[in-house]
């Protein structure tokens, strides 16, 4: 049975019910916008169940054939999992969900468009997981594009169109880069799927023209500026930000906890994954880069004022470790990257719900006004601490795994840059201390604690999911090392790692 | 019987921390209740400890580990570790933190938030005790960053004050610093050895097989977190100002437990230390000079538990100063010893600023005839530190002075011999003003101390005295039970010069009598020497040395990046969206509507098409 594509239509379902009702019908739109992300998410986790026992979900049915004689062009449509994908498929779906049941009381207006954008950006974030071909990819790539730029344009604050507009420039060069990139890789060797290329690339196969060194180089250098837009590399990462501040934060949950995490996805499986040899070569500028993301990140995040800006900057310096864990070629780095890929997938998501609901209650996310939520908002404080330390890699987080991973990979093959780079986690640390303090600690001063309401029961439910994800990773990180296992194995393989 | 019994030894960590979830997820309900859930089980911990003490106590080192985290090449652990150091760090331990938890129970009576103190208090227990008995680096690392929690959470408790946010701040990022030299340390060695477990470690530095670099940068990036953890220079100013928290938690955190943490860690893995004169040097001279300074600032000291906090960093300097000497039994003896009557310190300290309702101790003054039993076991616990023959103290920095005469660093050793004065002088400064000076008798009706407060003191004041037997000149089977297993090596049990133990007590003696004639014969006023005094006070200005070179330049530095972010990166950035704009708009005047002009483009794009299919003969 074809359970990948299921899962990736099953939001359209959602989406044909909430065609037919009312837009005032708010509550019914409510409850079909949650029943759908929540369909979604259970055929993922059942997706996950048949992969942990053996499945490989892999299908392909012929497409699009053009060419003549001896060259043909075969396009199919190819789907298939892997270890590292078939984690970032579940992440999605719980992530929609979550961001789903978050919108039902933090969307205020239109609400039936805003669900609507969100389940069709849940088929492209699943389809672009779940391609085994770059074609497809890139058609549920800019399928996740669309949506997004509207839910900001619509939903977000004073700033939303100009950040949409922005969003949509930068993505939209990244994607034209990508598109060259594939195209030409298309051209030259006749297929766009990922195991074929990678073969390809590898012992050149079936008598094709011999491919360039050039050739190889381009490729690699175009998907890393149109991947390190999307992750982002800095100095490419001034749109995230504005995202990051002026989308409504329950969008910022899936824009930082999914959207952001295709951009490592890309770099990982079709950087290091198709040209393994020149990733190798380049692999010491990819660490600076990296080194360079997470100072730079870290600097402005001590520098700003306003919370959002802060984490969005923050997400910019945990790209960087990301980086470093590829860069260091070997497995213990690519078990980090791919850690923190996931890991800040759930972190990022967890901050900006609890900002978004700190928003609710206090109109203001400027950190001079924010004090002293601890005494009435305690159980959010607490839940804040947790998101905070996850941030900072304390142990028994997810973060600590992915950062430990991945500076154990870097410091056996770079260790002047890892060391370097561990000045980081130092800034990390004040900029954490800066945010949770100022947040929780102190008088409260803006308003009297009585209209400061902790977590209500709603609220609840998906800040503990969240806050149990860190944990249960930091805790017990085997839960996803068996499922990466495989991956890992290819891409070191490759390398020669 | 000890193998029956040993694997269970995690459990030993386990019960405070199922105090701490029970405490933090009912909170409200467990309100009442929150001190016996509390001390019971911790109480069920410490008889743990107990039973594998004494079941174990014959065991060189038992390990008991489970895969935690395994890819190809890399297999991480996680367990328990039985050997004579972790039994001693377990027991007291789980000793000092029942005596706290119960002490706690009259303390914090008043306390809002009750069960989360005691919640915090579970958390740090247990994850103290799970450092102590971790069988390898990585698990000590991560129980060592979680100790660190606790302590961030205990110092902040009361969050709405400013100076207690500000002292948790502090406290985390200071020890962080160091952390994070331990980290980069733990993973150069794993690369070096292969292995993270402390035996195979042993092993690998027993073989000789390291380089002489790389032993040496190891183990100063592990003792970079050692000095953040156990507050030695220059990393010590985060630990005087620690003392914003709840008092019971000084006793438990900030003097008897975490900040020995870092001596264990040096103590655990002394020989990879060892292997690297120029590391001993560095710890050596650390402690050394940690322990003068220190001594000299908590002269000029006026709160009661500020000049404990800096006789607690002067105190950790002697315990690294032994080890840096090589002697591994000196230093934990030390460390045990003062474990028990800093602790015994700070809970009676607890009960004098109840009565006072400060913490200055100028404000305070004949406290001997209201608080007799609480004077009495000052009195003990200072006797204790400042070395008087016979009490604990006097044996361990017997010990640690021999160890350092014996390592042959002369201007080290006369260092220790003046702090061993400088700490008789300002304890029983401390004494002399707080319990027989001149201060009016308070007002309030004298109360009995509760037995809740009078148990812990009691059950700390006797190892306080007696403790110290346990390793004399003349009985070393704690000193050959401490060093055999690790380097399966007898402790050399120094041969001490005749003059050593004389001149110790003369130093003592010394400052004792210095302090009764300048506090409680003469009354010298304070203040005498202006800028001196000053100077000291404030703990050599390196609060505000800090401030101008690492807190400044690092706002500068990210001041500067924001306004290279504003106005280089953006600048760029926003150049490649107007460039995208700007082709837009020129772009549409192309569409003007001529079909003379389309066709004329059209035209000239077909034959370029056309041109470059015949040039390349087909595709490219």
């Amino acid at each position: 049975m074809d359970w990948l594509s299921l899962l990736i239509f099953s939001p359209i379902l959602g989406m044909l019910l909430l065609a037919t009702v009312h837009r005032k019908n708010e509550s019914l739109i409510k409850a079909i916008a949650v029943s759908a992300t929540a369909l979604s998410m259970v055929i993922a986790v059942l997706v996950f169940v048949l992969f942990h026992q053996g499945i490989s979900h892999a299908v392909s049915y012929q497409w699009i054939n053009f060419g003549h004689d001896n060259i043909v062009f075969l396009l199919n449509y190819e789907l298939g999992v892997q270890g590292f994908s078939v984690l970032l498929l579940l992440l999605t779906s719980v992530l929609t969900l979550l961001a789903a049941f978050v919108a039902t009381f933090q969307i205020k207006k239109n609400l039936k468009p805003f669900f609507l954008w969100l389940l069709i950006m849940e088929v492209g974030m699943l389809g672009v997981f779940s391609s085994e071909n770059l074609v497809l990819f890139f058609l549920f790539f800019e399928m996740t594009l669309v949506p997004m730029f509207f839910l900001i344009g619509r939903w977000g604050d004073r700033e939303r169109e100009r950040t949409a507009y922005r969003f949509l420039i930068y993505n939209g060069l990244g994607s034209a880069v990508l598109l060259l990139a594939i195209s030409a890789l298309f051209a030259r060797t006749g297929t766009t799927n990922i195991a074929l290329l990678q073969e390809i690339m590898a012992n050149e196969v079936q008598g094709s023209a011999a491919i360039s060194e050039t050739f190889r180089n381009g490729i690699l250098w175009a998907m890393l500026i149109a991947f390190g837009i999307k992750m982002p590399i800095v100095p490419l990462h001034t749109w995230m930000v504005r995202v990051h501040v002026h989308a409504p934060p329950v969008l910022v949950i899936i824009h930082a906890g999914v959207l952001l995490k295709i951009g490592a996805y890309g770099i990982i499986t079709f950087g290091a994954g198709i040209f393994p040899e020149q990733f190798a070569q380049i692999s010491t500028f990819i660490a600076i880069l990296g080194v360079i993301n997470i100072l730079y990140g870290a600097l402005l995040a001590l520098g700003q004022t306003e919370l959002k800006h802060v984490l969005a900057y923050s997400s910019v310096s945990h790209m960087g470790i990301v980086l470093l864990g590829v860069a260091a070629l070997n497995q213990p780095g690519y078990h980090g990257a791919i850690f923190q890929t996931l890991s800040h997938g759930v972190i990022a998501a967890l901050l900006f719900l609890i900002v978004g609901i700190v928003h609710s209650r206090t109109q203001s996310t400027q950190l001079k006004d924010l004090t002293g939520l601890a005494k009435a908002m305690p159980i959010a404080s607490g839940c804040w601490l947790v998101a905070g330390m996850a941030t900072l890699g304390l142990p028994g987080t997810s973060g600590f795994i992915s950062e430990l991973l991945a500076f154990l990979g870097l410091f056996e093959t770079e260790p002047i840059l890892a060391g370097v780079g561990m000045v980081g986690l130092i800034l990390t640390t004040v900029y954490v201390m800066r945010i949770i303090l100022s947040m929780t600690h102190g008088k409260h001063t803006l308003k009297p604690p009585t209209e400061l309401r902790d977590l209500t029961h709603s609220e609840m439910a998906p800040v503990f999911v969240l806050v149990l994800l860190i944990i249960a990773i930091g805790v017990w990180p085997s839960l996803l090392t068996s499922t990466l296992n495989l991956t890992v194995q290819t891409i070191s393989i490759g390398i020669g790692g | 019987m000890c193998d029956k019994l040993l694997p269970y030894a995690w459990l030993i960590p386990v019960f405070p921390f199922v105090s701490f979830i029970m405490l933090l997820a009912f909170r409200h309900r467990l309100q009442a209740y929150s001190s016996y859930i509390g001390s019971a089980l911790t109480g069920l911990s410490l008889v743990a400890a107990i039973v594998v003490w004494v079941t174990g106590w014959s065991v060189q080192s038992v390990q008991h580990t489970g895969v935690w985290l395994a890819f190809e090449s890399v297999e991480l652990q996680m367990g328990t570790w039985i050997t004579p150091l972790n039994l001693v760090m377990l027991n007291i331990v789980a000793f000092i933190s029942v005596c706290v938890h119960i002490y706690s129970h009259t303390y914090m009576k008043d306390e809002r938030r009750r069960s989360t103190y005691f919640a915090w208090l579970g958390l740090f227990t247990a994850a103290m005790l799970g450092l102590c008995l971790s069988p390898n680096l990585l698990q000590f690392y991560m129980c060592w960053e979680l100790v660190g929690l606790g302590s961030f959470l205990l110092i902040g408790f009361h969050f709405e004050e400013d100076k207690a946010k500000a002292a948790a701040k502090k406290a985390f990022i200071m020890t962080r610093i160091g952390d994070i030299g331990l980290l980069a340390g733990l993973i150069l060695l794993y690369w070096q050895t292969g292995s993270l477990q402390f035996t195979d470690i042993y092993t690998v530095i027993s073989s000789g097989e390291l380089e002489a670099f790389h032993v040496t940068l190891i183990s100063l990036l592990i003792f970079a977190g050692a000095v953040g953890k156990s507050g030695q220079l220059p990393l010590h100013t985060w630990l005087p100002d620690a003392m914003e928290g709840p008092t019971p938690v000084s006793a438990l955190i900030h003097a008897a437990t975490m900040v020995a943490a870092g001596v264990y860690l040096v103590a655990v893995l002394h020989p990879l230390f060892m292997a690297s004169d120029t590391a001993l040097t560095v710890v050596a001279v650390t402690g050394g000079v940690t322990a003068t300074v220190a001594a000299v600032i908590a002269i000029a000291q006026t709160d009661i538990k500020r000049i404990l906090a800096y006789s607690t960093i002067s105190q950790l300097g002697y315990m690294m100063l032994a080890l840096g000497s090589a002697a591994l039994a000196a230093g934990v003896f030390h460390l045990m010893t003062h474990a028990f009557f800093k602790a015994l310190l700070f809970l009676t300290a607890g009960v004098v600023i109840h009565h006072f309702k400060t913490r200055n101790i100028h404000q305070m003054g004949h406290a001997f005839s209201e608080l007799r039993f609480t004077g009495m076991t000052f009195l003990i616990g200072t006797l204790a530190i400042s070395g008087f023959p016979l009490f604990s103290g006097f044996f361990s920095k017997e010990a640690v002075l021999s160890a350092v005469w014996h390592d042959e660093r002369y201007l080290l050793f006369s260092l220790a011999l003046l702090t061993t004065f400088l700490t008789a002088f300002y304890m029983f400064r401390l004494f002399f003003i707080v319990f027989m000076g001149q201060g009016k008798p308070t007002s309030g009706p004298k109360k009995a101390l509760s037995m809740a407060l009078r148990l812990p003191i009691a059950a700390l004041s006797v190892p306080a005295i007696g403790a110290g037997f346990l390793y004399t000149p003349w009985f070393s089977a704690f000193g050959n039970w401490i060093t055999q297993w690790q380097t399966a090596q007898i402790d050399p049990g120094h041969e001490v010069p005749w003059w050593m133990m004389p001149s110790a007590i003369m130093c003592s003696l010394a400052g004792i009598m210095l302090a009764w004639v300048m506090y409680q014969k003469l009354r010298v006023p304070l203040r005498e020497l202006p800028y001196l005094h000053a100077f000291t006070l404030r703990g050599f200005y390196m609060d505000e040395l800090y401030h101008y070179t690492i807190k400044q330049p690092l706002q500068f530095m990210s001041t500067t990046t924001v306004y290279i972010e504003k106005f280089v990166v953006e600048t760029v950035m926003e150049s490649s969206s107007s460039f995208v704009k700007w082709v837009g708009k020129y772009g549409a005047r192309l569409q003007s509507g001529q079909v003379q002009t389309y066709g004329a483009v059209g035209f000239v794009g077909l034959s370029i098409l056309v041109f470059i299919l015949f040039w390349t003969g087909g595709y490219f």
